[in-house]
């Protein structure tokens, strides 16, 4: 009997193989990866790593069946009013509604005695990781925030302190706080969907993982001085990285091109200032530009194309068109400064040694 | 037919039962976890208490039978009678009283409670009135009035005991009144029954204490005690942790070794899990009684806690990693056992010696000694370069006030034109003052100048100096050692070079700079090219035979060790000498063996550079120089460095006896040829040696020309063992050390032991593996690193024992100064009291020069010479150098100041030698200013020098101070005398019968009174000691005297006199010099029982018998006038022996059985070469026949006394 699979699970069978055939021949010091991944302040983060693939996993496949139903629930005008029941659908002979209690309630019973046994057995057998006694004269290294703070932490590469530390967390709580009232779309209440929330879950997506992507850079890959370790690499307290930071205006200054079309000035002090408000303007009109783009564009069907003011779906441009300007300009200051904003810093640090691009005697971004 | 309702018809009751079961499982589980889980000591306690009431029940029988034999002592009874007699007299009294206070406790009873009631009450109500609004008081206070008229009613038993109540009714003052009374009387009772009872107590106490110091160990009461004890043992952490508020201590360690301080000296056998006596477990270990208990009495866990001294983590009560703090976020662990004795250098850093921690004191000596002070600094090491260091700023600093000052006088005593007349005075009056100041500073200067010159006295460096190169080693020699010291001179100080060495031992990499031989070439370059040129005095080969059983016998191996690798003998202190013959000039040996100090041109600190007959001649001065009269630069004035700094001592050896030892020092080695060394004469060389010299320190082991003012180039080690974990650079090691892969192999069981020290590696990634790593290999944690060969470690591989190894460990870890240490430093150990302090500063010169070599200073430390093969026989200890245990108690500190400045005693030179010192000197300084002329010099303190050109003058006859019978060397050898004369040539002080030499050392007075006052401390003495007067003797005690003196055991068969003849056969000091060198009380205790004082000692003990409160003279037959003396008997003879003169000792020796005329020559130098040239066999038979021997002083005895025999430590003839 042939084994049939399907497309997705080859995809991730696939993904499975490279992982394991990377790690078998990237990895040098196992032993690293294992202190690391056992460190009791660890297991949470070691456990996301499964955990947060999993329900993705389990969420998409949930809303692709809802998405398949709802499909079918709206081609069939008698099966309308069954909506209500998205995860096993109505069939005749059921009830229409079911009770919270019990059928909810011992679910959720369940899950909390679940939890609990999970939180008694992991406080049994792993005791609070206590450290040295403190000495200011002396800290450890690398000096690690808990777990969930490792992205905040992590921010501080990129960003300025106040930046990353004030700012930043303050636009993502406001922003988080915001999302209720930017949001124009009735639908997608109390069931899994992606088809009717196509962009909310996307951005949502994408901010979370961003997220988790840096608790996991900070966790695994940042070893003593912070310095970028490969998973699997030694963390060599006498390491030595050479690694200079300028700023935009430097570096556009001194480059070969900044040379022959004499732009030194730029490095020079109002001009700095000016050209850093320039660039941050700019890449606020290009970012907000890029995320119409992603409003209106139909992933299955990438065409290059004028931009258009209204997408072609219907059900996007009816949304769209119930979106008022101040919500969606409040929504793409938000999902500029913070969904673009963050990764396009991450590949400026990393890839091309940009240090700040608004160089002001307040803040630098 | 559709199917049912996946959400409705499911049943959850099969998952529910499984959540709700583990749910209970874990709750169990946590609750097993509070309870056990994390209190694992519980377990431990209750093994502990298990297995100690099982050793306690099987040491009872024992005990009571010991207690039992105690009590059946005659003693005891009558103690136990008198006791129990005294309790009986007083029973009857003692019940009436008891029966009268059991009815008042019962009234008092009655009454307590009503009455208490009452006064809360009031008390309530006067509070009222007190905060209560100015009209409402009086509510308050007629509220009291009432309360204190209201009627109580009390239930008071009746007087008579019957058991009836009498209900009465009392207000508050009869209330407060009975209650009163009825403790009154009662307490009065209590005091009359207690003072029935004083008797009875004390003598009851008697009989305890008599009980208790009869028994060894503890008696079935207390060991029942310790069981009942056991068997209320509280099972938790409070009752077992120390806790001190003040120092923020808090200490669990005894909730797990609870038998810690257990009154038993439990070992692991005691306490093992099958019963006592039985295999001991890791457990049983844990549980034994502490190994030192003394400690623990001067330092009480109760003040100091354990974790204090042994480190570790004294809170942490879960894991045993986690108390021993061997948990790596625990960053001080507890020491190892090997290393326990850090925990000591944390408070006693300041010591030199600290009683009972002896690997810790080794490495003290090993850090000194070995010259690893040469290149780190370490507080209170180099306390004399650090005094001379600010000595030298302060003149410096002087000198500048008074040059500011002589600017002011001139200004204010030419005052500008106009100054007013009055302004004029007080210029005037100023500039006087100024004057008077600049006196003052003067003086002071003055006394520094003085101490500067004491400091360059006592400055010393472990290694040799270099600038004698030229006039001591073998030119072709000098690389060859430089490339491999340890291979011509194994367990050399000088440590092995290994960027330059041509071996690289342990199996390590090889680790030789690329340009290894030429730095080699080039440091030898420098030395040679920068060494003093000149030629010693020529010497002929002297008597083999003469010079080994000089250098056996004189006590060159107190410090030097003779002899191949396996077959070494003597200290470790200075160099083997076994190949000195292959790499040094003979010349310039017999003339450093004949005055190690003797220096061949002196330096001026201030000139910073090597003096010559020039400089001299220059101002028309001999050039000569020596530690007295002629230490100043004639340049300058500055003091100069005019002695080796070295701490070799003048063994006072004659010409001919130096030649003598150093020909058998030649003759045990041939000396091989060594390829020629041309390059060192290359001046490229020796500018690159120069640099090289500076780099690698040398000057801090050793002088060296251009190098006299170098600073250490090594890193500061007083905090080291603080030093973070993280900034001790393992480099390429790190990994290694945290798996504990240790290419060493230190801790490797030694070849053919059965059980290896460690079975598995053990992580050394912390501060012991470290330390021990780097001084084993310093290049170890250079290996595999890129470096430029200027960042390239310096240190050099020093020679180690395992032994050595772990006590520099220790002195290492336990280095952690104030911030480190895991005591408040308010519990340093900080003696205020001098007597202590003197005991520190003393041991430091002891160290220094190696005093302990030859003798003993502490109870219980062996001299390296006690343990020579010469000395094991009974006569062989005879002939050991004095204890001085009590040396402080037995001598005059005036007198030992005296004798440690000059040990021959042959008295000090008189103005009119000085002067013929000096004269003789300028008459040499013509020819001494000539460049040509081998400079020669005399550093000795009390020495004539003969001149400049010593090899053509004729040696000046040297007055010979008080002691003209000393033979003068420079006239009497006919080998050709070139060097100095000697002064108290071949003499020993005190003790002339020793072959032992109590070599002169130049102290300064500082380092003399540092020393003697360490006498007086260690034994305790006041200071300062004001002689009591003696009482003379009237002509009848002195008859007595003399007739106790000689009859029984005479006193001068053994103690010399200065006569030739008798003392040839004496082996005790002369009776002439107690007078001014012993302390009477002493010597009283010392009549009574020499043996206590110096175990072993020839001198007889029993010469006296205790008659009610006086000693009486110990004879069977005592001479009459003895009987008829009613004083004490040895206080006489004390105050006879102290007020000997040679008059009243001649008429001692004419009654004293007289000795067969001896046979020798009478001359002490003659009898040893006549007599010592044979093995130490022969040695010690000789010696043998001088023991005191009680039959033949009888058989010889002119006296008729019959045979007596004292009580002697050591059979006689043994």
């Amino acid at each position: 009997m042939a084994i049939r699979l399907s497309k997705g699970k080859l995809i991730t069978l696939g993904v499975v193989a490279l992982v394991v055939v990377l790690a078998i021949f990237m990895v040098e010091d196992w032993h690293q990866l294992w202190v690391i991944s056992s460190a009791p302040d660890n297991v949470p983060i070691v456990a996301m790593l499964f955990l947060v693939p999993f329900f993705t996993w389990l969420g998409i496949k949930q809303s692709n069946a809802n998405d398949r139903l709802i499909e079918e629930l709206e081609a069939d005008p008698k099966l309308a009013k069954t909506h209500h029941r998205k995860a096993e659908p109505w069939r005749p002979g059921w009830a229409r509604e079911i009770h919270v209690w019990p059928y909810l309630v011992r679910i959720e019973f369940l899950a909390a005695v679940i939890v609990t046994v999970v939180l008694f057995v992991w406080s049994i057998t792993l005791n609070a990781p206590l450290e040295e006694p403190a000495n200011p004269n002396l800290t450890m290294n690398p000096s690690k925030a808990p777990w969930y703070f490792l992205g905040l932490q992590e921010m501080l590469v990129y960003f300025d302190p106040w930046i990353a530390g004030v700012v930043m967390p303050s636009i993502i709580m406001v922003g988080l706080m915001v999302f209720p009232y930017v949001d124009s779309n009735p639908l997608g209440n109390g069931y899994y969907t992606l088809k009717q929330r196509r962009f909310a879950v996307g951005m949502f997506g994408w901010g979370f993982l961003m997220w988790i992507l840096l608790i996991v850079i900070g966790t695994f890959i940042r070893g003593p001085g912070w310095i970028w370790f490969w998973p699997g690499q030694t963390w060599d307290h006498n390491a030595v990285v050479f690694d200079k930071n300028v700023d935009l205006h430097d570096w556009i200054a001194t480059s070969r091109i900044g040379k022959a079309l004499h732009l030194g000035f730029l490095s020079n002090n109002p001009f700095k200032f000016l050209f850093g408000f320039f660039v941050v303007s700019g890449f606020f009109v290009l970012g907000a530009l890029f995320f119409h783009w992603l409003m209106t564009v139909d992933f299955k069907r990438i065409t290059f194309r004028p931009l258009r003011l209204f997408p072609k779906d219907p059900f996007e441009q009816k949304l769209l068109a119930r979106t008022s300007l101040l919500q969606y300009v409040t929504f793409q200051f938000f999902a500029v400064s913070v969904l673009l904003a963050m990764p396009v810093k991450l590949i400026l640090r990393l890839a091309l040694t940009i240090k700040y691009v608004w160089v002001t005697p307040w803040f630098n971004i | 037919m559709p199917a049912q309702d996946p959400i409705v018809s499911r049943s959850t009751s099969g998952i529910m039962l499984v959540c709700a079961l583990l749910l209970t499982a874990t709750l169990a589980w946590s609750l097993y976890d509070e309870a056990f889980g994390q209190r694992p000591w519980k377990g431990i306690q209750q093994q502990f208490v298990s297995r100690y009431t099982k050793y306690l029940r099987s040491i009872k029988a024992q005990a009571g039978k010991t207690e039992a034999e105690v009590k059946q002592d005659p003693e005891y009874q009558t103690l136990e009678g008198e006791a129990q007699s005294a309790l009986d007299a007083v029973k009857p009294q003692t019940a009436d009283i008891d029966k009268k206070v059991v009815q008042i406790q019962r009234e008092l009873d009655a009454v307590t409670e009503p009455f208490q009631n009452q006064r809360g009450k009031l008390t309530v109500i006067n509070y009222n009135v007190e905060i209560a609004h100015p009209n409402a008081k009086d509510k308050y206070r007629k509220q009291a009035q009432q309360k204190r008229a209201e009627q109580v009613e009390v239930d008071l038993p009746a007087a008579d005991g019957s058991g009836k109540i009498n209900t009465q009714k009392m207000n508050y003052d009869q209330l407060e009144k009975l209650f009163n009374d009825l403790r009154d009387e009662k307490a009065k009772l209590l005091g009359e029954k207690a003072e029935l009872l004083k008797q009875p107590t004390e003598l009851g106490k008697k009989r305890d204490d008599y009980l208790k110091h009869h028994m060894t160990g503890l008696g079935p009461g207390q060991i029942d005690g310790l069981i009942r004890k056991m068997d209320q043992f509280d099972y938790s952490i409070l009752p077992h942790q120390i806790s001190v508020n003040e120092f923020n201590i808090v200490d669990r360690c005894e909730v797990c070794h609870v038998g810690i301080r257990e009154p038993l000296d439990l070992r692991a056998e005691d306490l093992a899990p099958g019963g006592p006596g039985k295999k001991p477990d890791s457990l049983a270990r844990a549980f034994v009684s502490h190994p030192k208990k003394e400690i623990l009495q001067i330092h009480a866990p109760d003040k100091f806690g354990c974790a204090g001294c042994h480190w570790g983590n004294g809170r942490a009560t879960t894991s045993e990693e986690k108390g021993h703090g061997r948990h790596k976020f625990w960053l001080w662990p507890m020491f190892e056992k090997e290393n326990t004795e850090a925990g000591c250098q944390q408070c006693h850093a300041k010591d030199r010696v600290t009683q009972g921690a002896d690997t810790l004191n080794l490495g003290r000596d090993l850090f000194y000694q070995r010259g690893c002070m040469g290149c780190h600094r370490y507080e209170g090491f180099d306390r004399e370069s650090d005094s001379l260091g600010n000595t030298r700023q302060s003149i410096a600093q002087l000198e500048d006030q008074i040059t500011g000052n002589q600017k002011q006088i001139r200004l204010d005593e030419n005052p500008p034109e106009g100054t007013t007349d009055e302004d004029a005075r007080k210029m005037l009056a100023q500039s006087e003052a100024l004057k008077v100041t600049n006196s003052v500073l003067a003086a002071r200067i003055d006394q520094l100048n003085l101490q500067s010159r004491y400091l360059m006295q006592d400055q010393k460096k472990v290694g040799p100096n270099l600038k004698d190169v030229r006039l001591k080693l073998r030119k072709e020699w000098i690389p060859v050692w430089l490339a491999n010291p340890q291979g011509f001179r194994p367990g050399t100080k000088m440590p092995t070079f290994w960027r330059f060495a041509e071996h690289q031992d342990n199996g390590g990499p090889n680790m030789r700079d690329a340009d290894g031989k030429d730095q080699i070439e080039a440091i030898a370059a420098y030395l040679w090219q920068d060494g003093f040129d000149g030629k010693v005095p020529e010497q002929q080969r002297g008597d083999v035979g003469h010079g080994k059983e000089l250098f056996e016998s004189r006590g060159c191996l107190g410090c030097h060790s003779i002899g191949d690798e396996d077959n070494k003998i003597g200290g470790t202190f200075a160099a083997n000498l076994q190949k000195v013959g292959e790499k040094a000039n003979f010349d310039y040996i017999v003339r450093w063996i004949h005055n190690p100090r003797e220096r061949w041109a002196p330096y001026c600190p201030k000139e910073k550079r090597d003096l010559t007959s020039e400089d001299y001649a220059k101002h028309n001065l001999p050039f000569v120089f020596d530690t007295e009269l002629h230490s100043r630069c004639p340049n300058d004035g500055a003091e100069l460095q005019v002695q080796n700094m070295t701490v070799m001592p003048n063994f006072r050896l004659s010409e001919t006896d130096a030649r003598d030892i150093a020909s058998y020092l030649f003759s045990l080695s041939t000396p091989p040829q060594y390829d020629a060394a041309a390059f060192m004469d290359s001046p490229e060389l020796r500018d690159k040696g120069q640099t090289l010299i500076k780099q690698y320190g040398c000057a801090g082991c050793h002088e060296i020309k251009g190098f006299e003012d170098e600073q250490r180039i090594g890193k500061e080690l007083t905090v080291e063992g603080a030093t973070p974990i993280e900034r001790l650079d393992f480099a390429l090691l790190t990994k290694k050390a945290e798996e504990g892969i240790d290419p060493l192999n230190l801790h490797a069981a030694p070849e053919g032991s059965p059980a290896p020290a460690h079975k598995e590696e053990k992580p050394w990634y912390n501060h012991k593996g470290f330390f021990e790593h780097k001084i084993t290999e310093p290049s170890i944690y250079d290996q595999g690193k890129e470096k430029d060969p200027k960042d390239r470690l310096r240190m050099p591989r020093p020679y180690l024992t395992p032994e050595w190894r772990n006590a520099l460990t220790t002195f290492l870890l336990g280095s952690v100064g104030a911030e480190g240490s895991n005591v408040p430093q308010s519990l340093f150990y900080n003696p205020e009291d001098t007597r202590r302090q003197d005991i520190q500063n003393g041991w430091w010169v002891i160290k220094k020069y190696n005093c302990v070599g030859c003798h003993q200073v502490q109870v219980g430390q062996r001299s390296v010479v006690m343990d020579l093969p010469f000395y094991q026989t009974p006569e062989g200890k005879d002939l050991l150098p004095p204890r001085l245990t009590s040396e402080g108690a037995r001598v005059d500190p005036a007198w030992l100041l005296r004798f440690l400045h000059d040990p021959s005693l042959s008295g000090e030179k008189t103005p009119a030698e000085n002067a013929a010192i000096t004269n003789a000197a300028i008459t040499n300084a013509e020819q001494a200013a000539k460049p040509a002329a081998a400079p020669a010099a005399s550093a000795n303190n009390s020495q004539a020098a003969s001149g400049a050109a010593a090899g053509r003058m004729p040696a000046l006859p040297a007055p010979a101070g008080g002691t003209p019978a000393v033979p003068v060397s420079s006239g009497s050898n006919p080998g050709g005398g070139h060097l100095k004369a000697q002064p108290g040539l071949d003499r020993n002080g005190v003790r002339p019968y020793l072959k032992f030499r109590m070599p002169t050392f130049n102290f300064s007075p500082n380092e003399l009174q540092t020393l003697v006052r360490f006498f007086m401390a260690m034994s305790g003495q006041q200071e300062p000691y004001i002689k009591e007067p003696m009482q003379p003797l009237t002509e009848q005690e002195k008859l007595v005297a003399r007739q106790m003196f000689t009859s029984g055991t005479p006193c001068l068969k053994c103690h010399i006199t200065g006569d030739p003849t008798h003392d040839a056969k004496a082996i005790a000091p002369n009776f002439l010099l107690s007078g001014e060198r012993l302390k009477p009380e002493w010597t009283f205790r010392w009549l009574l029982d020499p043996s206590q004082i110096s175990p072993g000692t020839a001198m007889p003990t029993g010469l006296f018998r205790k008659e009610g409160e006086r000693w009486v003279i110990n004879l069977p037959n005592p001479p009459a006038s003895a009987n008829a003396y009613l004083d004490d008997h040895a206080r006489l003879l004390v105050r006879y022996m102290l007020q000997m003169t040679p008059d009243e000792q001649r008429r001692l020796l004419a009654t004293a059985p007289v000795a067969p005329p001896a046979a020798k020559p009478p001359a002490q130098n003659a009898r040893l070469k006549t007599k010592g040239r044979g093995s130490e066999v022969a040695f010690n038979k000789g010696r043998r026949a001088r023991r005191p021997s009680i039959a033949a002083a009888n058989a010889g005895g002119t006296l008729a006394v019959p045979v007596l025999v004292p009580r002697f430590t050591r059979p006689a003839g043994m």
